[in-house]
């Protein structure tokens, strides 16, 4: 039995370098650690990439794949034969659709690809035949001066930032964090200078700085542009905040699916030995399940268990990683940092427009250009399309954050793409993923898709959300297959769900995911010809 | 039991089951408690969860030592070495609770000089234990205020199982673990109604609530309320007793007890009742030591007659009817009532509550306890003084029962039976978590067939390669006293040079093979250490069924346990 | 210290829950996923309760109770969630409770009357999986499964050999073993804790009786002591009025001495021996061919009593010896030693208790 909780950790490691859950697998794994075999079962067949050890295929089916021609790989693969499932979000809207062959992801894949394979692997992509593919970013003609992290610029390897941070000392780095206003862009847009202090003020002194690289959001991928075009950011960035609150140890839990990202995290800690000295730095790689983008899941799936959220209060900064208070950040968060201790609070604050700092955008979906677009917090859409090259089609619904931001009426284009604003209007501006959709897409269809990522995202344990999801997703179906004969939603079931999901549910999967049901019953009552029962 | 009867004054668990879960250090030795006291083992397992340290100290390895903190997996017999080099180490380093000492023991001057020649380092030698484990397991037991010890019949049952009782109790006795919650000296009672049988006088020496037989005064008090006139010459122990079956004793009243399974070198006993004028036997099931009957009475079981059980902790608690018994099958107690009286006796009673009441009347710690008192509420714990009495959770609460607990200096004596070129393993026995005692009971049931359907020994990899033996085969075992045929389990648990087996099987008696030297206190047996051979069987002596190796499914700690 | 709970002014403890404080109160809170011996879960959601100045709703089972804090358990958002939650439930579940309830009872249709939730809510395609598992004693039923949990937090935390974890993710959540083997093949030690602790009969007994007995609110109940170890489990022996046989054992409410609802595998299973053929139904007296005989009570008590006060003529007291038993009842041991020494007048008696 494993006595230390750290022994932990690696089961889900051993578990993929194993070739995942074969039978026989979870007991080596248990005799190696001295973690009970069910526990090690249980905690891998939670995570897709583990549990369906037989799949070698992944087509991504998230939405903007699916407008990219997702259905017809998906197709041909069945045809062809292959090991293939459909799975969620890939991060590689920008460059639909996306396919991964084991854990290697391709992008602007094709059907023709597909049929050109000589078996599933030899799969790879015309189009983008390597593996260290980019997205587009931009704008290409910013100011420097006015960007806080600069895609575009070549990564420094100086320490530079580092160094600064040194002679500042944890206090004043603190202090600069919250003059700088930063919210955490994860997607919850939480003050980063509070958990800053609210490690910091822990009499606990084991602690422990994490960064969430579990990007997964559908219609979100700036994280990984952010990892393979400036790693230096992030990494640095982990410093300072490891040097600012007292810890000694960084995990780095990067999605299993992202290889290209890993080695240049991998490769920017190599560089930045020198100035680490000091630090341990921990690579994770998670094994497919969008929920561990949620903090408190990322925990558990870090300490070796299920991916599931826990209770809060108490919040990571006080109970995280084995229990040590906790600073935890998203990638683009992180990545703020070092340009903030070098150029100050009040630079970043004075990048936004209405909210402070510039951010990241991903846009996807009907646009020219989609890619990842950093420009000052509050932009339009459609300053943000301009951005991206301009629409395609006519604008006729968008989703500013991802999946669980629903969907937002073509009367929206002009309001500021910020925490505030889309919380008022309804919606919410996550991730920053936005899609957008023209008046040739079947926004029903649409939501479907996002219904159905929730119910199998879904990581189960709490029954609003694990009840919930399946009961919206197949009241749409329902709705969808009766249509032709006057079928209608279950609307009253569907709405009374709906608030429950969101009242009774643990964490933000379950309170979100009735969103694109229920901003489309609001936003476009056509779409479900919805007349209430 | 004699042992804590002369520490402390009262033999029993000194606390409560449910304080179990509130102790911040348990040291458990000689108990197998997750298979022999499933229950006590999941109190256990909560005070783990809830972040308590446990210590097991056994010659095996258990489920229990894949949960401690640490395994003091000491040789066999050595107790008494462990013990006393722990008490050194917790003298040496000042740990003793002097003012407890002070106030409530006596003899400790004894103790000290003993233990020190006791240390660590030659503890180590002579028990195989690393004397860093000791000494932190003192110090840490020594300086936790809730730490419990925890100990069964990997104590008692040797032929030094008293002064293993003693040493054990001149650790609570010096560190003042005794006399508060979650903390004291927890013998864990192996039948349902071990303390009540005694409690209730089934004993050569005590009549019922522990008074002496050779106490005029208690006599005189039971030889009013009885009208006869008793021996106040203490009777045989049962050890004794066997022994002399044939011989002194030629006359045997059995009631639920298969004694050809559960006592001692069986083949003495047998060959002892081939010689005795008359026996009864009252059971449930035509059980072995029928053979020798010339009167088998049928008894109701549990579930279908009234009574009580004193249970581990002192509690009395109900047993209530629930079905009618089978045929003609009657109560053991109403059996006994109409036995005395076609013996001259004519006891009257007209249910169990009158028995219990008259058990009361003349027993003081019993006396505020009858069935009306228990069917209120959910059973009492002894001492029970009077009708208002709430009863007493943990025992010695504001200074020893006995006044002054009293140390025991106790050296070390060797097994009585060590191995030797003709018999080089140690062989202990004990019991599993499927089956029970003799077994009459739960080899009728589908989980233990399941779990064990077939008489075992455990043995060590390297004692089974040697041999040339693979696990589920057919092996046979043999001591000084006799042989048995059982499969073999090829095992992590046992350490090289040691085989263990369970008692419970009636086609595999390990009781054949044990010896029935016993303590000279209790007269309980070494059932714990005797010396031992194993040999492969030649398969042309085997039967079609035995030659398909036998499955132990999911015996997972024997096959994945410790090396 | 203090906290308001639907305007009652209550005192706590610190480190006590909400909802052990409503409790204490008498204050009904429902649950499904708490239970008092494991570490609360908050997972079910069906005991959230508003605080006064917190946005969201707490579990109240996994939330403790702080000075000065205003609980109400009894609001129009608060029957509005238990409503909707068990509606979803139930859309997950066998439907009505004359088909769930067989073998086991389920607490889901009773709650979900109480609290008023609708029964009509669209029901869901099953999707959770069981196993095949040819153990004797343990059935699973994925289709009343709710992923509560206990059944894994019990085998985790008070038994501790974690022979049963949640498997699968999503919808398809359900208990599983390692690879999906039998219990037999794990570290299960067919404790039937599981059984105990699920709220919803989707572990339960398989006992052959069981399935063609009542519901379990119509068996008579007679609370008992166990019948193996020293512990002495309060146990209750369910009896079928019909039949008058035991068709299971449950273990009394948690909290109940000295077993706070635990049994083990003898003390909840293995009593297949009280109906077992092989019971000895009559006395028995060996002939003069050495052979038993059945016998009637009446010759075979006689020749008992003669057998034994002969032995005691030809050779004194002191050659009988009288074994009593740990596993008989004190009074029986009372009577045996009275037997010995009052009508006998020897000392010689013993059970193998002596340690």
């Amino acid at each position: 039995m494993a006595r230390h909780p750290k022994d932990r950790a690696h089961i889900l490691e051993r578990v993929q370098a194993l070739g995942g859950l074969t039978p026989g697998v979870a007991q080596q794994v248990a005799r190696e650690t001295g973690v009970p075999e069910a526990e090690v079962y249980g905690a891998a067949s939670f995570f897709h990439l583990l549990a369906s050890p037989d799949t070698k295929v992944r087509v991504c089916t998230g939405l903007s794949c699916q407008l990219g021609g997702a259905s017809g790989v998906l197709a041909a693969a069945r045809a062809a034969g292959w090991p293939v499932e459909e799975v969620s979000c890939l991060a590689a809207c920008d460059r639909p659709p996306a396919v991964m062959r084991e854990r290697d992801v391709f992008v602007e894949v094709t059907a023709e690809d597909v049929a050109r394979a000589d078996g599933w692997a030899s799969l790879t992509s015309r189009a983008e035949p390597s593996l260290d593919w980019t997205g587009a970013v931009g704008p290409v003609d910013a100011d420097p001066d006015t960007l806080a992290m600069n895609l575009l610029a070549p990564p420094r390897y100086d320490g530079a930032a580092l160094a600064r941070s040194l002679e500042l000392g944890a206090e004043a780095i603190v202090d600069r964090i919250e003059a700088s206003g930063l919210q955490g862009r994860g997607g919850a847009g939480f003050p980063a200078h509070i958990k800053w202090r609210g490690v910091r003020q822990q009499a606990e002194t084991a602690r422990y700085v994490v960064l969430n690289a579990d990007e997964g959001e559908p219609g979100t991928f700036k994280d990984r542009e952010v990892m393979l075009r400036r790693p230096d950011l992030v990494v640095e960035g982990l410093a300072i905040a490891a040097r600012a609150v007292g810890a000694d140890d960084v995990y780095l839990y990067v999605r299993g699916e992202f290889g290209a990202p890993w080695r240049a995290l991998e490769a920017a800690i190599e560089r930045l030995a020198g100035p680490l000295d000091g630090l341990r730095f921990h690579l994770h790689a998670g094994h497919g399940a969008y929920i561990c983008g949620e903090e408190t899941a990322l925990l558990e799936a870090l300490e070796g268990k299920r991916g599931m959220p826990r209770l809060k209060p108490p919040f990571p900064t006080e109970h995280g990683l084995w229990g040590a208070p906790t600073l935890i950040h998203n990638v683009e968060t992180i990545a703020c940092v070092p340009g903030i201790v070098e150029r100050g609070g009040d630079w970043f604050r004075a990048l936004g427009r209405t909210e402070p700092g510039s951010k990241l955008y991903c846009v996807s979906g009907h646009v020219a250009r989609p890619g990842t677009y950093e420009l000052p917090l509050g932009v339009s859409l459609d300053e943000l399309v301009e951005a991206a090259g301009g629409y395609v089609g006519t604008l006729r619904a968008f989703s500013p954050g991802g999946a669980s931001s629903g969907f937002l009426p073509a009367s929206e284009r002009g309001t500021p793409l910020d925490f505030k604003h889309l919380a008022k209007a309804g919606s919410m501006l996550g991730s920053a993923g936005v899609v957008v959709l023209n008046d040739e897409a079947d926004l029903g269809f649409a939501v479907r898709e996002q219904l159905r990522f929730f119910e199998v995202e879904s990581c189960g344990q709490c029954a609003p959300c694990r009840i919930g999801t399946r009961f919206l997703r197949e009241a749409v179906d329902q709705y969808r297959d009766q249509h032709r004969d006057g079928g209608k939603p279950r609307l009253r079931q569907v709405a009374e769900a709906a608030w429950e999901m969101n009242e009774g549910s643990i964490c933000g999967l379950g309170q979100a995911a009735p969103l694109p049901l229920t901003t489309v019953l609001d936003n476009f009552p056509e779409v479900f010809g919805a007349d209430p029962d | 039991m004699a042992g804590l009867v002369t520490t402390f004054g009262a033999g029993a668990m000194t606390n409560s089951i449910r304080e179990i879960r509130d102790a911040d250090f348990l040291f458990v030795i000689g108990s197998n408690t997750s298979e022999a006291h499933p229950i006590i083992a999941m109190e256990m397992k909560q005070a783990l969860h809830r972040g308590a340290t446990m210590v097991v100290a056994d010659p095996r390895a258990i489920w229990m030592t894949n949960l401690a903190e640490k395994h003091l997996r000491l040789n066999p017999g050595t107790d008494v070495w462990l013990l006393n080099a722990m008490a050194h180490v917790i003298i040496e380093e000042g740990l003793t609770d002097e003012a407890f000492i002070r106030d409530n023991t006596e003899g400790f001057e004894a103790v000290k000089e003993t233990v020190a020649r006791y240390t660590p380092e030659e503890a180590e030698s002579v028990t195989g234990v690393p004397a860093e484990d000791i000494r932190w397991t003192a110090r840490r037991y020594a300086t936790t205020e809730r730490a419990g010890i925890y100990y069964t019949l990997g104590i008692t049952e040797h032929s030094h199982g008293t002064d293993n009782v003693y040493a054990l109790s001149n650790l609570v006795l010096m560190t003042g673990h005794l006399g508060k919650p979650s903390a004291g000296m927890n013998p864990l009672r192996g039948q349902n109604n071990v303390q009540g049988a005694n409690d209730a006088g089934a004993s050569p020496i005590f009549l019922p609530g522990y008074q002496r037989v050779d106490d005029p005064e208690a006599r005189a008090k039971y030889e009013e309320a009885w009208g006869v006139p008793l021996s106040p010459e203490p009777g045989l122990n049962l050890n004794e007793m066997m022994k002399k079956v044939g011989g002194q004793v030629k006359g045997l009243f059995v009631m639920g007890e298969d004694i050809v399974i559960s006592e001692p070198n069986v083949s003495r006993l047998e060959a002892g009742l081939n010689n005795v004028d008359f026996v009864v036997v009252q059971d449930l099931f035509l059980n072995e030591t029928c053979r020798f009957a010339d009167v088998i009475l049928p008894a109701a079981c549990f579930a279908e007659k009234e009574g009580t059980f004193t249970n581990s902790e002192r509690r009395v608690q109900r047993v209530r009817k629930a079905v009618e018994p089978p045929g003609q099958a009657r109560a053991d107690w109403e059996i006994l009532v109409d036995l005395a009286a076609r013996c001259g006796a004519d006891w009257g009673y007209t249910s169990a509550a009158e028995v219990y009441d008259e058990l009361a009347r003349f027993a003081p710690k019993f006396a505020g306890i009858s069935h009306a008192r228990i069917d209120e509420g959910i059973g009492l714990q002894w001492p029970c003084p009077d009708d208002e009495h709430p009863g007493t959770v943990y025992l010695h609460e504001g200074g020893v029962l006995r006044g002054r607990g009293a140390f025991q200096a106790v050296e070390f004596r060797p097994p009585i039976e060590m191995p030797d070129p003709e018999y080089p393993l140690v062989l202990s026995t004990g019991r599993t978590l499927y089956h029970y005692n003799a077994a009459t009971q739960t080899r009728r049931g589908l989980g233990a067939n399941a779990k064990q359907p077939a008489a075992f020994i455990e043995i060590h990899r390297r004692d089974a390669r040697a041999r040339g033996i693979e696990s589920g085969e057919m092996i046979e075992v043999s001591t000084r006293r006799g042989v048995v045929r059982c499969r073999a389990i090829v095992s992590r648990q046992v350490r090289p040079g040691s085989i263990w087996m369970p008692l419970h099987f009636p086609d595999a008696r390990a009781n054949l093979l044990t010896t029935d030297a016993g303590d000279p206190i209790t007269g309980t047996a070494e059932y714990k250490v005797c010396a031992a051979e194993v040999k492969k069987l030649d398969a042309a002596t085997l039967d079609e069924s035995e030659r398909e190796p036998a499955r132990f499914r999911g015996s997972y700690y024997a096959e994945r346990g410790p090396v | 210290m203090r906290i308001q709970i639907d305007g009652r002014d209550v005192e706590f403890e610190p480190g006590e829950t909400i909802l052990e404080v409503a409790r204490r109160e008498g204050l009904e809170i429902p649950t499904l996923c708490h239970d008092p011996r494991l570490d609360p879960a908050g997972a079910c959601r069906t005991c959230l309760v508003e605080v006064d100045g917190w946005r969201r709703m707490p579990p109240s089972c996994a939330t403790k109770a702080q000075d000065g804090m205003v609980v109400r358990t009894r609001t129009e958002r608060v029957g509005r969630h238990q409503r909707a939650l068990l509606a979803l439930y139930l859309a997950d579940h066998v439907q009505g409770a004359d088909a769930c309830e067989t073998g086991a009872p389920c607490e889901l249709h009773a709650m979900a009357a109480k609290v008023g939730a609708p029964t009509d809510w669209t029901p869901l395609e099953p999707v959770r999986v069981g196993r095949d598992d040819p153990n004797p004693y343990i059935e699973f039923r994925a289709d009343r499964c709710i992923a509560c949990a206990r059944c894994t937090r019990y085998c985790a935390e008070v038994e501790a050999v974690t022979a049963i974890s949640l498997v699968g993710r999503g919808s398809k959540t359900t208990i599983g073993t390692v690879d999906a083997s039998s219990l037999l093949d794990t570290s299960c030690e067919l404790c039937g804790g599981c059984i105990d602790t699920c709220p919803t009969g989707a572990m339960t007994e398989k006992r052959p009786l069981l399935q063609l007995a009542p519901p379990e609110r119509q068996l008579e109940k007679v609370r008992t002591t166990c019948n193996y170890c020293g512990v002495g489990c309060q146990l209750d022996l369910n009896v079928d009025p019909a039949t008058k046989k035991i068709v299971k054992i449950t273990s009394p409410p948690v909290g109940t001495p000295p077993n706070d609802g635990n049994l083990c595998v003898k003390g909840r299973f293995a009593y297949e021996f009280v109906e077992h053929p092989d019971r000895l139904t009559t006395p028995l007296v060996r002939g003069e061919d050495g052979a038993l005989r059945e016998a009637s009570w009446d010759e075979a008590l006689d020749r008992a009593a003669r057998g034994l006060m002969g032995v005691k003529e030809r050779y004194g007291a002191d050659a009988l010896g009288f074994v009593s038993s740990s596993r008989c009842t004190m009074e029986e041991n009372y009577l045996v030693q009275k037997l010995s020494r009052a009508a006998f007048g020897t000392n010689n008696c013993h059970q193998c208790a002596a340690t």
